[in-house]
């Protein structure tokens, strides 16, 4: 890693992703680079099928390039075996799912409090830090339901504080307020922010849902698998109608 | 690790009915291997024991090459005779010897009015007898020899029918004597006919007094064997081992599967058959419980592409699924040996009639099979079948735990 990029937690080279579906090749990402620094909010949009779940679990090791390299910190994730991989999405990346995503026979504040549990964090420690968080999201007094018994927006809620727990570098989120009604996906996206303010926590989010778009501080377009544009959104362009998706 | 634990059990219960399913079947697979290992012990157990006590021996004392090529010369001495006594009246109570029976064994003719019989003649001594073996209780008509008994004897059923002797009646008994190549005879009252069960040995043998053996075979003060009973089977090895050690090596010492390799050979061949029948019948429960844990882990595709997402690594994966098939082998293992306990209580105390399945007396390699069968079942019975449910469920289970690590199901996280 060169000096330059010493601030630089995410850093994509010419990624290309093809999938063979029978007979056909399809190109998800297409000579894919851009750098993400430490504490930056960004927004991946574009519609559906361009690329954007691809582009994030190739950020996270969980897809690997065809082409291409992707660095987080100081390391290249082509040469991390599955099970480096693995510990390095347990140590330094938090994910929200569109699908919420919880494991169905662990209660509430169990899902918020896995990753810290796999970390092997004191008991103690632990269960302060994850009601502390799960009372922050406002599901105080749910602690114990199974994922079965909470609405989608608390399911979400969940998941965001377990992403959160462990105070990862980078938090990847899909779509994280596909399937939310407004009143959540606004106090998520608050709770997002003032994560990113006080924490300095990176977050790389995929959206079409404007909402989320205003609140970027940058956004990346992604279309049929290539970065369109991927600029800053200051308070000037905030209104502007090509970062409102 | 702890959290490994938790999600493993609690994923057991899901499909409370799927899980109940699979253990119940292991269980219900491992009580029947422990009845059936119980019932299969306990009538080697039965057939042992038989044949220990109709002429065999739990130890024997003879003199070296005796086992092998018998000779009515291959004796043990009086001096010998002495050093068994002696080693047996030191360490008789720590080894667990119940009795000692002097025996000597010889082949002759017994001759009546109506016939003649090639037989094989017994000398023992009859008030020993009494105690160490079942001869007197095999008595059919009339009554056992008596330690004041001389020339008299216990005939089998098969050889008073051809010879049309009944208690009372008198015989002539022939065999060649020792050193010797004169035939010597002995007019004989038939004390008692016996019916031990065995149709050779009932055809074929003659039981007289030790002093009447020996003053017909010219072995005076002299016997072929020491037979040594014990109060447990299982002593008889350690048994015979001591005696070695205290004995001349001009005798042999062997255990009762030394003494009757037949039916050590049989009892071999019962329980590796048996052994062959319970390993396919538990083959095919654990390829059902494979297949149960590799459904399970199918369809919990989207979940394991989830925990990889969260950085629950390959191993830990790996792990999850061989502790879900651990907790579903302990639960079959604590129902299943509950079960296989209880049906061999059962068995152990009321038996089980052989007349469910035979109508006639049942022998085999020289042993008399019990018409009602007593389930014996030992703890390393029990922990060997546990450790078979246990191993053949962790083997099994490699395939789907392997399936659960390796998914690479990335695509599956984004559909609701």
């Amino acid at each position: 890693m060169t000096a330059d990029n010493a601030d630089k937690l995410l850093r994509l080279e010419n990624v290309t992703r093809a999938y063979v579906q029978g007979e056909q090749t399809v190109q998800a990402l297409r000579n894919v680079s851009f750098t993400a620094g430490r504490g930056e909010f960004i927004a991946v949009a574009g519609p559906s099928g361009s690329g954007k779940t691809t582009l994030l679990n190739v950020c996270a090791g969980l897809d690997r390039p065809t082409e291409g390299k992707v660095w987080l910190g100081s390391r290249d994730l082509s040469e991390l075996s599955r099970q480096q991989l693995a510990r390095l999405r347990l140590e330094e990346i938090g994910f929200i799912f569109q699908a919420f995503n919880l494991i169905p026979v662990l209660s509430a504040e169990e899902n918020a409090e896995f990753i810290l549990l796999l970390r092997g964090v004191p008991d103690q420690e632990r269960r302060s830090k994850v009601r502390d968080l799960l009372k922050e999201v406002g599901l105080e007094g749910l602690e114990r339901r199974r994922p079965g018994q909470l609405s989608g927006g608390q399911q979400q809620r969940v998941a965001v504080a377990r992403a959160i727990a462990a105070e990862p570098k980078l938090v990847l989120a899909d779509e994280p307020t596909a399937n939310l009604d407004t009143e959540t996906a606004l106090s998520l996206l608050n709770l997002m922010e003032r994560l990113n303010q006080e924490h300095g926590t990176t977050f790389l989010f995929s959206t079409h849902d404007p909402r989320v778009m205003e609140r970027a501080h940058r956004i990346i377009r992604l279309v049929d698998g290539r970065i369109e544009s991927d600029l800053p959104v200051t308070q000037n362009n905030r209104k502007d109608p090509r970062h409102a998706g | 690790m702890r959290i490994l634990v938790i999600i493993a059990w609690r994923n057991l219960w899901r499909n409370p009915r799927r899980t109940l399913l699979t253990a119940g079947t292991v269980a219900l697979g491992l009580g029947l291997l422990l009845l059936f290992l119980g019932i299969g012990d306990g009538s080697h157990m039965a057939m042992i024991q038989n044949a220990v006590r109709l002429g065999g021996a739990h130890v024997g004392v003879q003199a070296r090459g005796y086992q092998e090529r018998g000779g009515l010369e291959r004796v043990l001495s009086q001096h010998e005779i002495e050093q068994v006594s002696s080693w047996l009246a030191a360490e008789a109570p720590a080894l667990g010897v119940e009795s000692v029976l002097p025996r000597v064994f010889a082949s002759g003719l017994a001759s009546s009015a109506d016939g003649a019989t090639g037989v094989r003649v017994i000398g023992l001594d009859p008030g020993r007898e009494a105690s160490g073996s079942f001869f007197d209780d095999k008595v059919t008509r009339g009554q056992f020899l008596t330690p004041k008994d001389h020339n008299t004897s216990v005939i089998g059923d098969g050889v008073a029918r051809k010879l049309r002797l009944e208690p009372g009646e008198k015989f002539v008994l022939m065999a060649q004597a020792a050193n010797s190549a004169e035939i010597e005879s002995l007019l004989l009252r038939v004390s008692g006919v016996m019916r031990t069960g065995l149709e050779d040995f009932d055809q074929a043998t003659v039981l007289v007094p030790l002093a009447t053996a020996q003053q017909l075979l010219n072995l005076e003060g002299q016997v072929h064997q020491v037979a040594i009973m014990l109060n447990g089977l299982d002593r008889a090895t350690h048994v015979a081992e001591r005696g070695r050690l205290r004995l001349p090596p001009a005798v042999e010492v062997l255990d009762w599967s030394a003494l009757m390799p037949e039916l050590r050979d049989f009892i071999r061949i019962d329980d590796g058959g048996s052994y062959v029948f319970n390993g396919l019948f538990f083959l095919i429960i654990a390829f059902m419980v494979a297949n149960t844990l590799l459904m399970s882990v199918l369809e919990r595709r989207r979940e394991f592409a989830l925990l990889d997402a969260l950085g629950f690594s390959p191993r830990r994966r790996f792990l999850l699924v061989i502790l879900e098939a651990s907790w579903i082998a302990a639960l079959s293992v604590v129902i299943g040996t509950f079960l296989g306990y209880a049906g061999h209580l059962y068995f152990h105390h009321k038996g089980l009639p052989l007349d469910w399945f035979y109508s006639s007396e049942v022998s085999a390699a020289g042993a008399v099979i019990d018409p009602i069968i007593y389930s014996q079942l030992s703890w390393t019975r029990i922990f060997g079948a546990a450790g078979l449910v246990f191993g053949l469920t962790f083997l099994l289970s490699l395939l789907p735990a392997w399936r659960g690590a390796k998914a690479e199901d990335v695509h599956l996280l984004g559909q609701l």
